[in-house]
């Protein structure tokens, strides 16, 4: 890539050409502010607040417009350019409402940030505000068009990265707004970004308003699981009500570059889903009683081993997920398939139709980390079953251990007859879950799992990237986290003969034994995750 | 006649019956200039159109022949013509008699432009409320297209070219280069980022010139009088006859052909028969609503494009609008930014917003609600557009309101004393 050197505000850089002089200045630390502009979104250099000075020209250039060039030497500390982004910031505020303590973006706007930094104590204006009513658009979001300051970016996020021109900019002057038009709302999946992007409390989210000032959150790095994709999020969490307010996206370029969909921004609602399972259960007269956990693993490990017992190990069937984590999944392996040799592993297929826009694709595989169950050798050995054939097998009492890492609706798992019939028919049904479904209905012991949010752990996504969850929240009830569960049953099937203190150590056990892990580590992960060795690149994914 | 050795060449036939038609303007040598171009090679075009030293009558005054060259000579891509026909500026109206009554002058010089520059399509961008005058365009086109004027093989010459008339919805910033390109596309009129210049990225992302009526206008005349008669005419660099709209206070309002130049007292009590009623000259924008306002004692000034920029004005499309002793000039500055902030397209921060600042300041003061520091701020609100905008429009604003509040400081702050407008019942009321 060709180079250009410059100067900005004296300092020498040296960027890619066609680098525009918003980004070029970072390169130099010096901060150019800007509204509209943003990386991923098309250039429209229409807030002016970006205003530069080009030694040698007599007109301040908009920073996100101007390319550097060879020989340039930008100013951007010179009263010129002081006055110039004073009198923008001025603009800005005139018919702006400065209802920062009531506004849901206080504490995080752009618009609040810059005017402390260089606004104006005073207002010059004294006249009579232009004023709106808030109204809603659509994509769960709500537009304060009184302290919107026309950047363009819902827009064009709307139109450039999802393809629909759903809101669009009306009427002209002072009187120009972002609206919809004929009563027709925003519905593409991506519009959740929006609150995320737009700079001032202009376009709010539904689901955040009002629930917490930003400045509450913990904002943990984590990623979405509700499809192969991997989207890189930040989990926005509060510490004293021990809640995931939201989900906003966190710009990964190997991933899901600045945004996210709103089902990963909506997932946040399942962490704390009411009729969450939060005590180890078994059935008794018909019911499900809760029992410890010690007699949950105990028992429950007794009724697999009598049933290998009487039956053989081709009696027992592991119903895997691909929702679990790769560390999870290798106990998956461990335990079942090398230690006690069954051959029937494997978990289902979860396929939904791809949603395709123009610059962002919501995957057709929910589940989230199939390539690392792949990778990690979930999968039936010689002679073992598929998910529906095991089903095919209980219900005609070939199986008659089932042991369900996920539940769901029977029709995950195969025709939904065949599933039904298979658990009625099963002398032993297991069902690790966060929430109950109708497996765990059916189900002789049911084990409250965790969501991702809850646990540590690593995902594969569909393109052989290792990622990490990181645990926020703090468990609730009785639940406990999958790989404990599994370690925990493990031993007690004396199928595992080592156990790790947590997930990091197992993942480092991974990378020492599984080819495609080698050399990865937490660590080498970091925020943005990292490449399965390349000659697995080629793991056929289930 | 004050310039009796002129010889009006723009509006020679318009006050001739049929002035209009092809018939009458081929009688007086019409499309003989395509003719003559069309033996031509283009370069030799674009080189007589730069030694002519016609400069665009548009309002900015950038040399024609120049813009032409801009045109990369080699490129895959088609390569468009916009003939400016929006006349937006208030104050304008001198394109508009060239579309009513000799549309064929214009069509003969979007022509040999559009062969000049390589091009085999021409928009004829023309305001929405030129109804009668895109009526008269469209058949002056279907004229020509029978004709062979327009079409294939135009006057046997191999070379193919269509005109299109397009008829803008009403807006001030559709004159504006790139808000036309964008209204021709079928987008919102809001002007382009710039660079990439229209010349290299225009119509359809393709090379494009975007030309005023009066500059076409002219082009027939250099190519068969030649640039010399051309650059005989008017100050240095200030070349060529120039057609003036006179309007306001002046006994006989209307468009006038003469010399660049042309003295500006001259054109008013010659031309336009002083003011009327023994009233006196106040004020004069000299060229659009645009231009900084000059006061009555100001008139003995060249009207060209270097004159008026030297005199802290602009010559704009050189249509001086007069006011006599009865106008209010906070009003006149009132109006004026009232116009700007309704056509504002609102894309760019400081002239959205500013726009309506200065428009709420002027109403203020010329309601008696002033105070002296408003006329502090409104200059201060005129610093910060202006220069810091997309587009010219946020300038345009800014120019006029502070040459009135800076020219009239003293009519401004007996407003503020008196805590009314002074010429209540005069002509701008």
């Amino acid at each position: 890539m060709a180079t250009v050197k410059l100067k900005f505000d004296g300092r020498a850089i040296e960027v890619e050409k066609g680098t525009n002089l918003v980004d070029a200045g970072k390169k130099a630390g010096v901060f150019v502010p800007h509204f509209c502009y943003h990386e991923g979104l098309p250039v429209v250099g229409v807030c002016r607040i970006c205003l530069c000075e080009i030694e040698g020209r007599p007109k301040l250039v908009a920073g996100c417009a101007t390319p550097a060039e060879e020989g340039m030497s930008v100013v951007t500390r010179s009263q010129k350019v002081r006055d110039a982004r004073a009198a923008v910031m001025e603009f800005l505020l005139i018919h702006h409402p400065l209802d920062c303590p009531m506004c849901d973006k206080g504490g995080e706007c752009t618009l609040q940030d810059y005017t402390i930094a260089m606004g104006a104590a005073h207002t010059r204006f004294g006249f009579e505000k232009n004023t709106w009513p808030e109204e809603s658009v659509g994509g769960k979001l709500i537009l304060n068009k009184n302290r919107c300051i026309l950047c363009l970016r819902c827009v064009n996020l709307c139109k450039d990265v999802a393809g629909k021109e759903e809101i669009a900019v009306l009427a002209r002057g002072e009187e120009t707004y972002i609206g919809t038009v004929a009563g027709q709302m925003i519905e593409n999946e991506l519009a959740g970004n929006i609150a995320d992007i737009c700079p001032v409390g202009a376009l709010t989210s539904v689901d955040f308003r009002f629930k917490a000032r930003p400045w509450e959150l913990r904002n943990v790095p984590s990623i979405c699981t509700l499809c192969s994709k991997g989207c890189n999020t930040v989990v926005g969490f509060h510490p004293r009500r021990n809640e995931v307010l939201r989900v906003t996206a966190r710009e990964n370029h190997d991933v899901n570059q600045w945004w996210i969909c709103d089902r990963g921004r909506g997932q946040f609602h399942q962490f704390h889903d009411p009729s969450r399972l939060t005590a180890p259960a078994r059935r008794r007269d018909g019911a499900l009683q809760p029992v410890d956990w010690a007699a949950a693993i105990a028992g429950a490990a007794d009724q697999v081993r009598d049933v290998i017992a009487r039956h053989g190990q081709s009696a027992v069937g592991v119903i895997a997920s691909a929702e679990l984590t790769n560390e999870e999944c290798h106990l998956v392996k461990r335990i079942f398939r090398d230690g006690l040799g069954l051959a029937n592993v494997d978990f289902p297929a979860r396929p939904q139709p791809p949603v395709v826009y123009p610059k962002f694709t919501i995957e057709g595989d929910r589940n989230p980390n199939a390539r690392g169950a792949r990778a990690l050798g979930v999968g039936p050995g010689a002679g073992g079953r598929s998910v529906a054939d095991m089903m095919r097998a209980a219900a005609e009492g070939q199986i008659r251990a089932l042991l369900f890492l996920r539940g769901g609706p029977l029709e995950t798992f195969g025709d939904p007859a065949t599933v039904e019939r298979a658990l009625s028919r099963a002398d032993l049904v297991l069902v690790v879950d966060r929430v109950p479904s109708p497996v765990s209905e059916r189900a002789h012991w049911v084990l409250p799992g965790v969501s991702h949010v809850e646990k540590d752990g690593t995902f594969t996504n569909s393109e052989g990237r290792v990622q990490r969850g990181r645990r926020v929240l703090r468990l609730r009830g009785d639940a406990r986290e999958e790989w404990r569960i599994l370690q925990d049953l493990g031993r007690a099937l004396g199928a595992l003969s080592e156990t790790d203190p947590g997930p990091e150590q197992i993942f480092d056990r991974i990378a020492r034994s599984v080819p495609a892990f080698a050399g990865l580590s937490y660590t080498v992960l970091g925020e943005l995750g990292a490449p399965l060795a390349a000659r697995t690149a080629d793991v056929a994914v289930g | 006649m004050p310039t009796a050795t002129f010889e009006p060449v723009l509006t020679k036939t318009v006050h001739l019956p049929d002035s209009h038609t092809l018939a009458v303007y081929r009688k007086h040598g019409g499309y003989e200039g395509l003719a003559q171009a069309l033996r031509k090679s283009p370069d030799e075009i674009i080189d007589v159109v730069k030694r002519s030293g016609l400069r665009g009558r548009g309002g900015a005054g950038f040399p024609a022949g120049t813009k032409w060259g801009f045109v990369p000579k080699s490129t895959d891509k088609p390569k468009y013509l916009c003939v400016n026909a929006d006349e937006s500026e208030p104050g304008a109206f001198k394109d508009r008699l060239i579309c009513m009554k000799d549309p064929h002058q214009l069509l003969d010089g979007t022509l040999i432009a559009a062969y000049a520059i390589g091009s085999n399509r021409a928009y004829i961008y023309i305001r929405g409320e030129f109804a009668r005058e895109a009526e008269i365009l469209d058949g002056a086109i279907a004229e020509a297209r029978r004709a062979g004027l327009i079409g294939k093989n135009i006057l046997n010459s191999g070379w193919d070219c269509e005109v299109t008339v397009y008829r803008g919805a009403g807006a001030y910033i559709c004159g504006e280069e790139t808000g036309l390109i964008e209204s021709i596309e079928g987008h919102r009129g809001e002007p382009r980022l710039k660079p990439p210049f229209p010349a290299v990225v225009g119509l359809f992302g393709c090379p494009t010139v975007v030309n005023n009526v009066e500059t076409l206008a002219c082009v027939p005349h250099i190519v068969t009088r030649g640039w010399e008669w051309f650059a005989g005419i008017g100050p240095e660099r200030n070349t060529g006859p120039k057609l003036y709209g006179l309007s306001g206070h002046v006994a006989k309002p209307g468009v006038y052909e003469a010399p660049m130049g042309t003295s500006l007292r001259v054109l008013i009590e010659e031309f336009g028969g002083g003011v009327p009623g023994g009233r006196r000259v106040k004020a004069v924008i000299p060229g659009g609503a645009s231009c900084p306002v000059l006061r009555g004692d100001e008139i003995d000034i060249s009207m060209d494009f270097d004159s008026l920029t030297r005199a802290g004005s602009l010559f704009g499309t050189g249509t001086p609008v007069v006011m006599d002793d009865t106008a209010c000039m906070v009003r006149a500055a009132w109006i004026t930014a009232r116009f700007f902030a309704h056509e504002s397209c609102g894309q760019c921060t400081p002239c959205r917003e500013g726009c309506g600042w200065l428009q709420r300041l002027l109403w203020k003061i010329e309601t008696g609600r002033g105070e002296e520091r408003d006329i502090d701020i409104l200059l201060s609100v005129t610093d910060n557009i202006e220069g810091n905008t997309i587009c010219a429009l946020g300038d345009a604003a800014a120019w006029p309101a502070r040459g009135f509040a800076k020219k009239f400081r003293d009519e401004f702050l007996q407003h503020i004393r008196e805590k009314r407008c002074p010429h209540e019942g005069g002509s701008l009321h």
